[in-house]
């Protein structure tokens, strides 16, 4: 096991220091933060600027003044459009809203501005209709009006409480974005691993390293450290893709009324893990067979599209997600983990198929580390060939 | 019970590629405490035995012992291997690569830091320390190299063409650490085509052609196996026709004399003695170079071989 960390741990320190991997992984979360950021500071940023208002009504109670958190909007009235545009040509105001006459009756209302109003300013500019719709209620009214009821949902079966409105959409989606990100792990991963394997073939350091260690504490080192990687690649991903949900949301939804599904946050690293290190280990014996960084890219490809397989039959498992179908795929080992957490935000997946799932998925891990350490040593010292099918047959009758 | 004086016995060994029969039953023995000299023209089956012997591929048939015993993992810590395919981390730094390789030797971290420090003092590499392997010169890389696959100070250890790319002064550094490694016990294989070396730093050696034993037994018997019936002298005097002598060559100011069968050298020194017309002032007995043994064995096998074809 020592060994094992130690090829890990050094694959690991090797490889974070590239300067690619370096960009890849760093580079992706600064860009969804600032994406995520531009709406957080356009909500948050700024004072409030004067508008002025046209009620074609004539029922809205005049209203000159909004408080809205740490500012206060200033609003003037006007009494037709045409006043109202002489005062904005004349940058009296930043713009101005229309309430139409049928307003009442649903036609909707118009801001006029040079640009789309911040957060803050769309606020403020509802803070308003509901003041001069409701003049003299008090504010506590008002701000209720604003969010009339948290609606907790609790599942008839389970009894398991959801919180209200978005947090809904969030529990479903978590098993869904969960699937994806494995896809997008197992994706990247396996290309990763299996040019590691064949760098490390064409460099020929491995003729030196495997006469201390056995191939499988190689393959297992190996997997170990590109698993480790591609977790600090995902882990800076997910935590830069989580500010910027926070980010470009958090005017819109209370995040800290979201729930966290815990069931599928478990199943998802039960069998996201296994099932990644499945992959690794099957990507590391491609590339270790492969007999370039090309050829190794290609295996490493099919590999990664044999992951995304369940995504072109989404179509068949949203119309039967406890079907044969649905139920082999979670219990195939390259499909378990996508399939199952697909499976799960839709229905209620039976816990005996995930834990027969785990335990295919496990055995067929144990196999492939063994097989793949077989092949290795007959693939290892092939510089520049690729294994023939013979030798590969030869390689696994060996004792 | 005794302990044997073998660190390496390797019985009967065979591997078959496809069709083509790479080690054909070969056996030898590497005794403790000696350099043994592993010598073949390329393609022989050298590096396919020093591999099954690695336990990096399995003979198809045989027994090999390491050690006392066939290869595990405790084993592999007593070994020391220096390939002929070189090839380290090239963005590791030097001391980095080989507190990594020490440490997959079962030394502590302590322990590797301290005896790479010594060795890469020792070798001339201390000043290159953190540099990467990338950056090292050819020379540089070979001694890296080396002091990867010695620095645990093993019992067995393999070298295949330990002094390539060095120059006179790197490989006098090599050689003395090897002759310390023997000194201290260690068995060392070394497998090279330069042939002044084993020469030089061999006890034994074993001769592989086509995955088969040619010559095998200590260099200085099959040395005597090959000598050529021959002598050379230096003389003051014109020398005509002596007899005993088959043909008789001027070379470099003195003479080959080329001996009939049956005459032994020392009954040639009497004769040339006993001329008035001479003065002798060297005589030697021509030793046939391990280069000639070589290239007359090999080359002999080749020749058989294109006349049966």
């Amino acid at each position: 096991m020592r060994k094992i960390w130690l090829i890990a741990t050094t694959t690991y320190r090797r490889r974070i220091r590239s300067g690619m991997f370096l960009f890849l992984t760093f580079g992706l979360p600064v860009l969804m933060v600032i994406a995520g950021a531009v709406p957080f500071i356009r909500a948050r940023g700024g004072d409030l600027p004067a508008v002025g208002y046209v009620d074609q009504t004539g029922r809205l109670a005049p209203v000159t003044q909004v408080p809205v958190e740490d500012a206060t909007l200033a609003l003037t009235a006007y009494p037709d459009i045409g006043a109202a545009q002489t005062a904005f040509q004349q940058g009296e105001i930043a713009g101005y809203l229309v309430i139409p006459d049928g307003y009442f009756q649903g036609q909707p209302a118009a801001f006029y501005a040079e640009e789309e109003p911040g957060g803050k300013l769309q606020v403020a500019l509802i803070a308003f209709m509901r003041r001069a719709m409701l003049p003299d209620e008090p504010a506590w009214i008002l701000d209720r009006l604003a969010d009339p009821s948290n609606l907790t949902y609790v599942a008839r079966d389970s009894g398991e409480e959801i919180t209200a409105g978005p947090a809904v959409a969030v529990r479903f989606a978590v098993p869904a974005v969960l699937a994806l990100v494995f896809a997008i792990a197992v994706f990247t991963g396996a290309g990763q691993m299996g040019s590691a394997m064949v760098r490390e073939k064409e460099q020929r350091s491995m003729e030196m390293i495997i006469t201390s260690l056995a191939p499988r504490e190689l393959v297992a080192g190996k997997v170990l450290g590109m698993t480790l990687l591609s977790l600090t690649q995902v882990g800076v991903w997910a935590i830069g893709g989580g500010i910027a949900f926070v980010l470009a949301f958090s005017s819109v939804v209370d995040v800290q009324t979201l729930s966290i599904p815990w069931e599928a946050l478990t199943w998802g690293l039960l069998l996201g893990m296994p099932g990644y290190f499945l992959y690794a280990v099957l990507a590391s014996g491609l590339g270790v067979m492969a007999g370039d960084s090309q050829q190794a890219q290609q295996l490493a490809g099919v590999l990664g599209m044999l992951g995304m397989a369940p995504l072109y039959l989404m179509g068949l498992l949203i119309n039967a997600p406890d079907g044969p179908l649905a139920v082999g795929l979670t219990m195939f080992p390259l499909t378990a983990p996508m399939i199952g957490l697909f499976r799960m935000a839709l229905v209620e997946v039976p816990t005996w198929q995930l834990i027969a799932s785990l335990a295919i998925l496990v055995a067929s891990l144990v196999g492939s580390i063994w097989l793949v350490a077989r092949i290795f040593r007959a693939a290892m010292l092939m510089y520049g060939q690729a294994l023939r099918p013979r030798q590969l047959l030869q390689a696994l009758r060996e004792v | 019970m005794t302990q044997s004086t073998y660190a390496l016995e390797v019985h009967d060994i065979s591997k078959t590629y496809a069709t083509v029969r790479a080690v054909d039953n070969l056996s030898f023995e590497v005794h403790k405490g000696e350099i043994f000299g592993l010598l073949g023209p390329n393609g022989a089956g050298k590096t396919t035995s020093i591999r099954m012997i690695l336990d990096i591929i399995k003979p198809d048939a045989g027994q090999i012992s390491v050690l006392g015993g066939p290869m595990t993992e405790a084993t592999k810590s007593r070994i020391g291997y220096l390939p002929e395919e070189r090839g380290l981390y090239e963005d590791m730094t030097l001391l980095d690569t080989l507190l990594f390789l020490g440490q997959l030797k079962d030394l502590t971290r302590q322990t590797a830091r301290a005896r790479a420090e010594a060795y890469l003092r020792e070798v001339e590499l201390w000043d290159a320390r953190d540099l990467k392997i990338e950056a090292l010169s050819r020379g540089m890389n070979q001694k890296a190299q080396f002091v990867a696959a010695t620095m645990h100070e093993p019992d067995l250890i393999i070298v295949d063409e330990p002094f390539s790319g060095l120059d006179p002064v790197n490989t006098r550094i090599i050689k003395n650490l090897l002759y310390r490694m023997r000194d201290r016990g260690a068995a060392i294989m070394m497998s090279t085509h330069q042939m002044h070396q084993v020469e030089e730093m061999c006890q034994r050696i074993l001769l592989i052609d086509h995955g088969s034993r040619v010559l095998y037994g200590p260099l200085d018997e099959i040395r005597r196996q090959f000598a050529s019936n021959a002598v050379e002298v230096d003389l003051r005097g014109e020398l005509g026709h002596v007899p005993g002598v088959e043909r008789l060559v001027s070379r470099n100011g003195g003479y080959r004399l080329l001996l009939q069968d049956g005459v032994q050298p020392e009954q040639l020194l009497r004769t040339l003695v006993n001329m008035p017309e001479i003065t002798v002032e060297r005589f030697e007995r021509v030793e046939t170079s391990l280069d000639e043994i070589f290239v007359r064995v090999v080359g002999r096998k080749v020749a058989n071989e294109e006349g049966t074809a």
